[in-house]
C-alpha cells in the first residue's frame, strides 16, 4: 500500500510539474492580464463618429484594467485594412480592435477582396448600435414607409442619396416590391449626405444615425435595423413594415482568434464598465448613438446570426 | 454683444488663450517642416481635447489649422518643398526669391497675406456665418459641377513653360485619382488587389513623394552648385530687399484682396478645400496681370495671391459648420467630434443655447490671427537661416520628416511606398519639365469632378434641359465658355505679333 500511494504520490508530483512547465506560464499570463498597455485598433480616421466612441470606450478600459489603453488609427477600406492587421497580431489581449461588426457581417458580401468569417476572430463584447435609417426633410410630404412608397409611385426618377452598397440595396428592394423607379445620387461622406437632404437636392436617403443630430430639420421614415431607434421610438423598423432586411450593426471588440477565455472575459467585464460610465454616457449622448451592451457570448451569437442574415440579404438581392 | 464682453473675459482670464497660441505654434512649426503638416498636429491633440475646456480644445485646433495653413508657405519658399499641396504655387514664385537673396521678404508677404486673409475670412465667419450657410446649400451638386468646370479654365496659368505637358500633367494626375473604390458601383478600379488601395491613393503621403521627396533628390542632385551658391547667398544687403516696400504693398494689396475673397468664397462650398482656393487664386492673378511670363521667376504678387486664398479658406470652411452643423472641411469634421465630446451639437442652436461659448470661441479665433503674426514674425527670423545651411544636412532630415509624415497618416509601411512611388514620378516630372501643380489639380479636382458630374446626372435625371433649373451652374459654365474664347483670342493675336522664333508660352 505504502509502496502505491508512493507511487500515486510521485505521479502526482510528476504531473503538476509538468502541468506548471507546460501550462501555468499561459495560464499565469492570462490570470495577470494585463501586465503592460493595451493597443486599440480602430478601423476609421482619427475624429469620426466610430473614433468617438472607440476613445470613450478605450478611457473605461484603460480605468478597469489598471494599463493604459492607446488607440491608434488604421483606416482603409471600411475597417478591413486594421482588422487584417488584427488577425495578425499575438492572441493575448495586448492588440484590440474597436470597430463596426460590419467589417464581418457585411463587408465580406460587398467587397471582393474581403472574406472574413465569424469564426476568424474572438470577440468581447459590442457596446453601441449604428441607428440606420431612410431619411428626409422634415418638410418631406411623407412620415412613414408607407407614405414614401405611395409618393415614390407618384414620383418616378425621384433621387436619393447612397452612401454605401446596403443603401442601394434598401432602395432596390423596394423598388422591385412596388415598381419604383430610383435615382441613386453617390455620395462619399455622411457630410456631404446630410448637404444634399438640408439643401432639398435629394428627397430622402440612408444614413448611419448621423441625421439624428439635425432634429428640427431631418426626420426617421423607417428603421433599417430590426429594432425601433431609442432617438425615435415613434418610427417603425422596416421589419415592421414586412420588409425582412433590417441589418443591424454595432461596435465590436474584436480579438485575435485563439485568444485565452480568461482575457476576453477581463475585457468583456471591463467593457461592461462603460455602459454605466458618465463620462462615456456624455460623449455617445451628445452623438446620439445609443448604448447597448452585450458581452463576450451574445456578441459571439450577434455576430453568428447576422453574419448568416446579412448573406443572405446582400447575396441575393444584387 | 454682452457675451462678446463676458467672452472677452472668458479667453483673456483663463488658460484658452494660451492653448490657442499652442495651437498656432505647433501649427506653424508642423507647417514650415516638409513632410509635417496639420494632421500630425490634429492627431497629437485630439486626446488633449478630451482633458480641456470646450473653448480652449476648439481654439487648439483651429490654432493647429490656421497656424499650418501659414506655416507651410515657409517650406514652400525656402526649400521649394510645399508642406501641403495648396501652398504649391507659393513655391512657384517665393522659392526663386528666396535664391535671390529675397528670402525675408518673400516670408513676410507670405505672412502678411495670410495673416490678412485669415483675419477678413474670421471676420466674414463672425458676421456672417448664419446667412451666408442658408446661401451655401443652394450650391448642390450640379452647381459644383459647374464651379469645377470653371475653375479648371484656369489651369493654363498653373501649368508652367507648357500648356500641353501641363496637360498631360492634369491628365496623369486624373489618372491616379482613378484609384479606388468608384463611387456608384462600387467596383475596385486598378486596386491590383491591395486592400490599402480601396480608398484610393491617399492625398498626403502623395503630396509628400511628389512635391518634397522629388525635390530633395533633384536638389541632391545639383547638391555642388546648390551649396556655392549658398555660400555666396547673403541676405541682400539692401534693407528693401528684408522686407516689404510701400510699392509692392501697392501692387499686392487687390491680389490679397481677391485671393481673400477667393479663398473665402470656397471655404464656404462644402467639399472644394484649400487646394482649390489657392490654384485659383494664382491662376487668376498671373492672368489679369500686365506680365504674366514673369510669374514663376519671383513675382511677390504670386505669394500674395496664393498665401491669402490658403489662409482665407480655414474660417470660411466653418461656416457651415457653425451655421448647420455639416462639416466643410477636414478639420471641420474633427471639430466636430470635439464639440459632441463636450456635449454640445454644432448647428444653429449652438447660438442660443451656448452663446458665451460661441462668442469664447470667435474672440480666440480672433486671437489666433494676431498670435499667429507674431510666432510668424518670430519664427520666420529661425526658420530663414534654413537657407545658409548646407543641402547635404539639410536633406536628410527633410527625408526621414517625410517618411513620419507619410506614415502618420495612415498609421502604415504602405503610405511610404506611395510616398516613394510618387517621388520617382515627381523626379521625372521635374526632370522632363511636365507641371507636377497640374498633376496635383488633376488628382484634386478630377474626382470631385466626376463625382459631381454623376451626381448631377442622377439630379438632372439625365436631360440637359433640367439644367435651366440651375441658373447658377448656368452662370459658371457660360463664364467658363467665355474665359476660353476669350483667352484662345488674344492668344491668337498675341502669336500674330510676336516674331515666329520666340518660343510660345
Amino acid at each position: 500500500m505504502k509502496c502505491f500511494e508512493r507511487r500515486a504520490m510521485l505521479g502526482l508530483a510528476a504531473s503538476i510539474t509538468i502541468a506548471s512547465v507546460g501550462l501555468l506560464p499561459d495560464l499565469a499570463a492570462a490570470q495577470d492580464y494585463p501586465t503592460k498597455p493595451v493597443t486599440m485598433l480602430v478601423g476609421y480616421g482619427a475624429g469620426g463618429q466610430t473614433d468617438l466612441v472607440a476613445r470613450g470606450a478605450a478611457r473605461v478600459l484603460a480605468e478597469q484594467l489598471g494599463q493604459p489603453v492607446n488607440v491608434v488609427n488604421k483606416p482603409g477600406a471600411g475597417g478591413a485594412v486594421a482588422a487584417r492587421e488584427l488577425t495578425q497580431a499575438a492572441p493575448d489581449g495586448y492588440t484590440i480592435l474597436f470597430h463596426s461588426n460590419s467589417v464581418v457581417n457585411s463587408a465580406p458580401f460587398i467587397m471582393d477582396q474581403v472574406n472574413f468569417t465569424p469564426d476568424d476572430f474572438d470577440y468581447a463584447g459590442m457596446i453601441t448600435a449604428y441607428q440606420t435609417g431612410l431619411v428626409a426633410h422634415v418638410d418631406a410630404p411623407f412620415d412613414d414607409l408607407k407614405g414614401f412608397i405611395a409618393w415614390a409611385k407618384e414620383n418616378p426618377n425621384f433621387a436619393y442619396a447612397a452612401l454605401s452598397p446596403e443603401a442601394r440595396m434598401y432602395m432596390d428592394t423596394l423598388a422591385e416590391a412596388n415598381g419604383l423607379e430610383p435615382n441613386a445620387v453617390p455620395v462619399q461622406s455622411g457630410g456631404e449626405m446630410i448637404t444634399a437632404l438640408l439643401g432639398k437636392q435629394v428627397i430622402a436617403a440612408f444614413s448611419g444615425g448621423i441625421h439624428y443630430r439635425y432634429p428640427d430639420e431631418l426626420k426617421t421614415i423607417s428603421a433599417t435595423t430590426t429594432f425601433r431607434h431609442p432617438s425615435a421610438p415613434d418610427v417603425a423598423s422596416i421589419e415592421e413594415d414586412g420588409y425582412p432586411i433590417g441589418m443591424d450593426t454595432r461596435t465590436t471588440l474584436f480579438l485575435p482568434k485563439g485568444t485565452p477565455r480568461e482575457v476576453l472575459e477581463r475585457i468583456s467585464h471591463a467593457l461592461s464598465a462603460a455602459a454605466d460610465d458618465a463620462d462615456f454616457k456624455k460623449v455617445t449622448d451628445g452623438a446620439n448613438i445609443p448604448i447597448m451592451y452585450m458581452n463576450l457570448d451574445e456578441a459571439r451569437a450577434e455576430i453568428e446570426a447576422t453574419y448568416a442574415k446579412h448573406k443572405g440579404i446582400l447575396t441575393d438581392g444584387s | 454683444m454682452e457675451y462678446l464682453i463676458l467672452a472677452i473675459g472668458d479667453v483673456f482670464g483663463g488658460t484658452t488663450l494660451l492653448w490657442v497660441a499652442v495651437g498656432v505654434t505647433l501649427g506653424y512649426v508642423l507647417g514650415a517642416i516638409p513632410g509635417l503638416g496639420k494632421a500630425i498636429g490634429v492627431a497629437v491633440s485630439i486626446p488633449l481635447t478630451f482633458y480641456l475646456e470646450p473653448v480652449s480644445a476648439l481654439g487648439l485646433l483651429i490654432g493647429i489649422a490656421k497656424g499650418s495653413a501659414a506655416g507651410s508657405a515657409v517650406s514652400a519658399i525656402l526649400l521649394n518643398t510645399p508642406g501641403e499641396p495648396s501652398s504649391a504655387p507659393t513655391a512657384f514664385d517665393g522659392y526663386p526669391l528666396a535664391r535671390q537673396g529675397k528670402a525675408q521678404k518673400a516670408l513676410k508677404m507670405g505672412l502678411f497675406a495670410s495673416v490678412i486673409g485669415d483675419f477678413v475670412s474670421t471676420i466674414t465667419l463672425i458676421l456672417l456665418a448664419a446667412p451666408l450657410a442658408r446661401y451655401a446649400l443652394l450650391i448642390g451638386p450640379v452647381e459644383l459641377c459647374a464651379i469645377l468646370v470653371f475653375s479648371l479654365v484656369f489651369i493654363g496659368g498653373l501649368s508652367g513653360n507648357s500648356l500641353t505637358k501641363g496637360l498631360i500633367a492634369a491628365c496623369f494626375g486624373i489618372f491616379f485619382a482613378t484609384v479606388g473604390l468608384e463611387t456608384e458601383t462600387f467596383v475596385p478600379r486598378l486596386t491590383f488587389g491591395y486592400l490599402e488601395l480601396e480608398d484610393g491613393i491617399s492625398l498626403v503621403p502623395m503630396a509628400i513623394g511628389m512635391l518634397a521627396v522629388a525635390e530633395m533628390i533633384v536638389q541632391a542632385g545639383n547638391l555642388d552648385t546648390l551649396d556655392r551658391e549658398t555660400a555666396e547667398l547673403r541676405d541682400s544687403s539692401d534693407p528693401r530687399d528684408r522686407r516689404v516696400t510701400r510699392e509692392e504693398w501697392r501692387r499686392c494689396a487687390p491680389v490679397i484682396a481677391r485671393g481673400t475673397f477667393i479663398g473665402a468664397a470656397i471655404g464656404i462650398l462644402p467639399g472644394l478645400g484649400a487646394s482649390v482656393g489657392s490654384f485659383l487664386s494664382y491662376g487668376e492673378t498671373r492672368r489679369v496681370s500686365a506680365t504674366p511670363e514673369k510669374y514663376g521667376t519671383g513675382m511677390i504678387e504670386g505669394v500674395a495671391a496664393a498665401e491669402s486664398a490658403d489662409n482665407a479658406v480655414v474660417p470660411s470652411s466653418l461656416i457651415p459648420l457653425f451655421a448647420l452643423g455639416i462639416p466643410g472641411s477636414v478639420i471641420a469634421a474633427i471639430l466636430i467630434a470635439a464639440f459632441i465630446l463636450h456635449g454640445l451639437t454644432p448647428g444653429p442652436l449652438m447660438f442660443q443655447q451656448q452663446p458665451r461659448m460661441v462668442a469664447g470661441l470667435y474672440v480666440s479665433m480672433l486671437c489666433a490671427s494676431a498670435i499667429l503674426l507674431v510666432i510668424g514674425l518670430l519664427g520666420q527670423r529661425l526658420f530663414s537661416q534654413i537657407v545658409h545651411v548646407p543641402l547635404r544636412l539639410v536633406i536628410p532630415g527633410v527625408l526621414l520628416f517625410c517618411c513620419v509624415g507619410s506614415y502618420m497618416e495612415t498609421g502604415s509601411i504602405f503610405s511610404i511606398f506611395i510616398m516613394l512611388g510618387f517621388a520617382l514620378i515627381g523626379f521625372v516630372a521635374r526632370k522632363l519639365d511636365f507641371s507636377f501643380v497640374t498633376f496635383l489639380i488633376g488628382f484634386v479636382i478630377g474626382p470631385k469632378l466626376e463625382l459631381s458630374f454623376r451626381q448631377s446626372l442622377q439630379l438632372l435625371k439625365h436631360d440637359a434641359s433640367n439644367l435651366l433649373g440651375h441658373p447658377i451652374a448656368l452662370v459658371f459654365l457660360f463664364a467658363a465658355l467665355v474665359f476660353v474664347v476669350m483667352s484662345g483670342r488674344s492668344s491668337v493675336t498675341r502669336r500674330v505679333q510676336m516674331p515666329p522664333t520666340t518660343q510660345q508660352h
